[in-house]
């Protein structure tokens, strides 16, 4: 399963938990999942930048999820 | 911007003519003030005088007992003048701070006076070394001071119809020398926050004899200083002395809050300028 | 990868459009003129912040010439449809772009007028009737922030974790980082610094102006002429704004004379093609100098609280970071990158880092260079520096000591591969510059820089001429070398010279979809783009060729731009080169032609360790730079002049950030410094020339291991100026810019 390591911002509405497991085949599965579990994710973590075992995605929605992938959700950065 | 009649007199009479029959007309040298302010729509001439094409106007001459230089002439060819550097150090490197290389191809002692910018660089250089405006209008010539030219921001001494012709210099004594400084926060391309210019003589035994301390960007107009000239006579131009016309530059200036400084910073700055271009004098002066 | 001997990478040929661009030839956004073009005056707002109670554009149209007159009104109401997400909300920049109920800064368009001369637009433009309500102007973080402060958006939210107001307010959004227990980790320190620090707002200050050229024509296709670094934005973004369908849009990027970010939006785009629309005719649209101050996006002015905590050893334990960032306008400042950067170059056990968004009645900010990067650095690297000085360690073995390195975790969650950050240290600690003798009222400081670069989409097109010379296009304007890069890169993998490549900067028809020229991202991105497109034609090539020898393509191998025989098979043949195949075209297959598209994530991070030494004067306090030297991880140099012209001009605009630049607002919120006279800029003779040392840690998502370059070097110097200004006299300024008054001020101790 897929962890999940949450900011303590985002952390504020999955009831305190910093680290979730979950089962998910790509990144898009896995934002459906959390937000189901979470419902207070909702328009929060699907419009954030992903890191899937620390590779920085801006849109990350059909990213492969390993076993053991680990996931971060990040603000989006803009580039001069 | 808007089509504006050109002319161009090759004679003083035939531009003061012009100018006496359309107040509006504006002279024209290098336009480096003027054009910008014609396209920033602060002023809108009537017609433009071109005076670059007048050879009293132009060049720079060492006849007698007095350095002439014509309104018309850019700074670049005063400043690479070897004889004027030689005799008026300060009012060279006065002309060679104004904006850059390029600016420098263009902008003209005389409008520099005319402009009237009480930040102005020649000026307190000018004023420094006693320099003369030689006006000519319509009943003929005139001389003005340099610190009775410029009566206020953009104002002149200069009637309507009048126009400058040239800067008389006297040629400086024996022991005699002058030095200008100006703080910018950068190197080039920028306004003096505060300016000085320190003409002084000294005696054979190092005192000085005589002295004409000037500031500028301090007040509406540049200052000819009576009380930091008095520091300096009678002193060997000591730290003692230094101080004092530091104290009283200061306490002279009369300056503004603005973008390009506050009133305390050019307070204190002026003074220190002030001192440090008497300093250079007296180094000069020495030399000599 | 590592092992990989380049014969081009590394490389400094002369670049592509170096004459054009030195001779005058070359077209910028203004340069362009069409037949029976008018000409475009925008009208803006004489106040910080108002209702438009009503705008009667009639007059203008009395004007003698004057073609077409638009206000807001004549645009679509803007929805959120087709956000995009990368450029931002689309609303706010529909209503950036024009006001339509609301205007929220002096110098926001309000109407535009289109006529057959510039002056016939002008006065129109002065004709129009605009009557407004005026309300109180917001003009710095406190007033906007305080409960009783005018309201900018009634709609305004703020979003983030609590606690967060709930009212309507004049702070968009929290993000907030933590980690350990940050109570705990002040207790574990031995040494704690806290200071308050501000950066004022700052321009990027390109060189050219914002231009538009636009034609539309009877069945509704647009084409526009502009400066941007981004076609492919300016077509989404003017369809938003305008309506029109995407399709219709065709952006043809000119030459770009600066951008550093400032050029990753619209302004004039959308203004021209109503105008357009509505005349008939081709529309120019060129801002002034003083326009551009008062009306395009510089970057944040920030307020940044740093409580750094560090144990005797020199170890770094814990730190808190509260920053609010500018939005100005609108919501969008980019404080969310400015959490994620605060504290990345060091390993912290325990941190809070929380940032705010806020809006003031000044001008939109838009990217600049590492956008919220350098004001995060200018507080947290001078709190390094004076941790290292309470213990007394050097600020390079302090710095050492703390530096994140591969594997380590970012403060924003995700762990590092490889970075080159300690590498650029330990350059920095032998560079000549670290150990140059110091004299009175000199001072050196040193300061880091951490930034990230970014991936996003890019395609690229290469293809064969009959010589046997090739074309690379992209739909990347060339902002700071990128042809000469990317010709590079395509005769790597040929085997050619770099000059033997035409590098082509597509418009939005002949080049396929590409991100912004911006987020230093093109060398990584598209460059691997185009490298995977080379390697394609060299596939070809080898086919080509192994139809002439007529073996099977493993028989044939591709070395130095010729085909060799390989595997035993044709060994009597002797190799074709470049030339030899391309001739033979038509007679193999046709045309030789390739493309790639790539979606890469982000390359990694980019580090910088900068040197900066100062003399003070004492007396004026005019600070003189004396020395400067960038150190930085390019990854790897593809082409070495334009990566340390990226590292040169960044310090270049730090130095101006910290020295002299800012935006001077009165008391009504009027920008008074709207041009360079006033808008302290460096100059040329400001500046030392700025030594370069470029660092290369491959990054591993690159074939060549480039990691992007132009953003990282705008982060240190900031910090690094008032590090190396506090060594000179004893005194932190923690408020920019650290120009002559403030310093006297400090020395004289009033
Ligand atoms: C980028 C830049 C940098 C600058 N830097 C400096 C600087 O460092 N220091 C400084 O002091 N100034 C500076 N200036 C201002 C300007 O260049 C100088 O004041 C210059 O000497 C003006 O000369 P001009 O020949 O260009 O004058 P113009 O613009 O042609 O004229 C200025 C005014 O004087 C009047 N005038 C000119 N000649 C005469 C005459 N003979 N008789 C009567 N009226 C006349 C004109 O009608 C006009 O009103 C700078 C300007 C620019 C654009």
């Amino acid at each position: 399963m897929a962890v999940v390591v949450f900011s303590s911002a985002l952390a504020q509405h999955t009831g305190g938990a910093g680290r979730v497991e979950i089962e998910a085949a790509r990144v898009a599965d896995l934002v459906k999942a959390l937000c189901e579990r979470y419902p207070g994710l909702r328009g929060h973590i699907d419009k954030m930048a992903v890191a899937v075992d620390d590779e920085v995605h801006s849109d990350a929605r059909f990213v492969r999820l390993k076993p053991d992938s680990e996931v971060h959700f990040l603000p989006r950065i803009g580039g001069g | 911007m808007q089509s504006i009649p050109y002319q161009a007199p090759a004679s003083v009479s035939e531009a003061v003519a012009l100018l006496g029959s359309d107040a509006e007309a504006r002279v024209l040298a290098g336009g480096t003030d003027l054009l910008v302010q014609v396209r920033g729509g602060v002023r809108k001439p009537s017609a433009w005088i071109d005076v670059k094409r007048i050879p009293d106007l132009l060049g720079v001459s060492v006849e007698g007992d007095s350095i002439r230089i014509g309104a018309a002439t850019p700074a670049a060819v005063i400043f690479e003048h070897p004889e004027l550097q030689r005799l008026v150090p300060g009012v060279a490197e006065a002309t060679d701070l104004i904006g850059s290389t390029q600016i420098q191809g263009r902008a003209t002692l005389g409008g520099n006076l005319c402009n009237a910018s009480p930040a102005a660089d020649t000026t307190p250089a000018l004023i420094a070394v006693g320099a003369q405006c030689i006006v000519a209008g319509s009943g003929g010539e005139r001389e003005i001071a340099v610190e009775a030219f410029a009566t206020g921001p953009g104002q002149t001494a200069l009637a309507q119809g009048e126009l400058l012709v040239a800067v008389r210099i006297p040629k400086p004594a024996a022991r005699t020398a002058d030095a200008y400084l100006r703080l910018i926060p950068r190197t080039e391309m920028d306004i003096a926050v505060v300016g000085a210019g320190v003409a002084l003589t000294l005696g054979d035994d190092g005192t000085c004899t005589q002295a004409r301390v000037a500031i500028g960007a301090v007040a509406p107009t540049a200052l000819l200083l009576e009380e930091a000239a008095a520091a300096l006579v009678g002193s060997r131009v000591d730290d003692d002395a230094l101080a004092r016309v530091a104290a009283a530059a200061t306490a002279a200036a009369r300056p503004i809050d603005d973008k390009r400084g506050t009133i305390a910073y050019r307070r204190k700055v002026v003074g220190v300028l002030a001192k440090r271009a008497a300093a250079i004098a007296a180094n000069r002066a020495q030399e000599r | 990868m590592s092992e990989r001997k380049f014969k081009q990478v590394g490389t400094r040929p002369i670049r592509h459009d170096g004459l054009e661009k030195v001779t005058g030839r070359a077209n910028f956004g203004a340069d362009y003129s069409l037949p029976g073009m008018l000409q475009g005056a925008v009208l803006r707002s004489p106040h910080a912040h108002a209702k438009i109670v009503s705008i009667d554009t009639s007059p203008a149209l009395e004007v003698e010439g004057v073609k077409a007159v638009i206000s807001g009104r004549d645009f679509p109401i803007p929805t959120r449809e087709g956000d995009r997400q990368q450029y931002g909300d689309v609303p706010d920049l529909a209503n950036n772009v024009i006001a339509r109920d609301k205007v929220l800064y002096h110098g926001h368009a309000v109407a535009a007028v289109a006529a057959t001369t510039i002056e016939a637009a002008q006065r129109g433009a002065e004709k129009i009737r605009v009557e407004y309500e005026v309300l109180p102007p917001v003009l710095d973080i406190e007033s906007a922030i305080a409960p009783d402060a005018a309201i900018l958006h009634d709609d305004l939210v703020c979003q983030g974790p609590a606690p967060v107001p709930s009212s309507p307010t004049n702070v968009a959004r929290r993000t907030l980082l933590s980690g350990g227990d940050i109570e705990q980790g002040f207790a574990d320190s031995d040494v704690v610094v806290e200071r308050e620090f501000t950066t004022p707002m700052v321009h990027q200050g390109y060189i050219e102006p914002h231009a538009t050229v636009v034609e539309t024509l009877e069945n509704g296709n647009v084409t526009i002429w502009c400066c941007t670094q981004g076609p492919f934005a300016v077509r989404g973004l003017t369809a938003s704004v305008t309506g029109i369908e995407l399709s219709k849009i065709k952006v043809i990027p000119s030459e770009i004379g600066g951008g550093f970010g400032g050029k990753t939006t619209i302004y004039l785009e959308p203004l021209a093609v109503e105008l357009s629309r509505r005349s008939g005719r081709p529309v120019k649209l060129v801002m002034s100098r003083e326009e551009v101050f008062r009306a395009t996006g510089p970057t944040s002015a920030g307020r940044v609280r740093v409580k750094m905590g560090a144990r005797k050893d020199g170890r770094l334990v814990a730190a808190e970071v509260v920053m609010y960032y500018e939005a100005g306008a609108f919501p969008g400042s980019p404080v969310g990158a400015g959490c994620m950067c605060a504290l990345s170059a060091y390993c912290f056990d325990h941190f809070v880092i929380d940032g705010y968004d806020v809006v003031t009645t000044k001008p939109r900010v838009a990217a600049y260079r590492a956008p919220g990067a350098p004001i995060a650095a200018f507080g947290v690297e001078q709190v390094v520096d004076e941790v290292a000085e309470r213990l007394g360690l050097d600020p390079i073995e302090l710095r050492l000591l703390n530096a994140v390195q591969e594997n380590d975790v970012a403060p924003y969650g995700p762990k590092y591969q490889a970075i080159g950050f300690r590498e650029t240290l330990e350059e920095a600690r032998k560079h000549p510059n670290y150990s140059a003798t110091l004299g009175p009222n000199q001072g050196r400081g040193v300061a880091s820089g951490f930034w990230f670069n970014a991936g996003l989409q890019s395609s690229a097109s290469v293809h064969m001429n009959e010589d046997g010379t090739a074309i690379v296009t992209t739909g990347n304007p060339d902002i700071g070398g990128s042809r000469a890069a990317q010709a590079i890169m395509v005769a790597e993998e040929l085997g050619i010279g770099a000059e033997q490549v035409v590098p082509l900067v597509g418009d939005t028809e002949s080049a396929g979809y590409t991100d912004l020229t911006g987020g230093s991202r093109t060398a990584y991105a598209t460059g691997m783009a185009i490298i995977e497109a080379s390697q394609d034609i060299v596939r070809q090539l080898r086919e080509r060729a192994a139809k002439i020898w007529g073996v099977e393509l493993d028989g044939v191998a591709w070395e130095d731009g010729r085909a060799v025989p390989s595997n035993g098979a044709a060994s009597d043949v002797e190799p074709l080169n470049l030339a030899e195949i391309a001739a033979q075209m038509g007679a193999t297959g046709g045309p030789i032609v390739a493309q790639a598209a790539v979606s890469p994530p982000m390359a990694g991070p980019g580090f910088a360790t900068h040197l900066c030494d100062v003399e003070v004067d004492q007396e004026t306090g005019k600070v003189t730079v004396l020395r400067y030297t960038t150190v930085q991880d390019a990854g790897k140099a593809v082409h070495p002049s334009y990566v340390e012209g990226q590292m040169q001009g960044g310090a270049a605009q730090g130095i101006g950030w910290a020295l002299n630049e800012e935006y001077i607002f009165d008391e009504n919120g009027v920008v008074e410094n709207p041009g360079f006279l006033d808008y302290r800029m460096p100059v040329a003779s400001d500046l030392p020339m700025i030594d370069t040392v470029i660092v290369e840690v491959a990054n591993p998502l690159h074939p060549y291991g480039v990691r992007g370059v132009g953003e990282t070097p705008i982060v240190p110097p900031l910090a690094c100026v008032a590090n190396a200004v506090a060594a000179a006299t004893g005194k932190r300024f923690t408020d920019l810019p650290i120009s002559p008054p403030r310093v006297l001020a400090a020395i004289d101790g009033d």
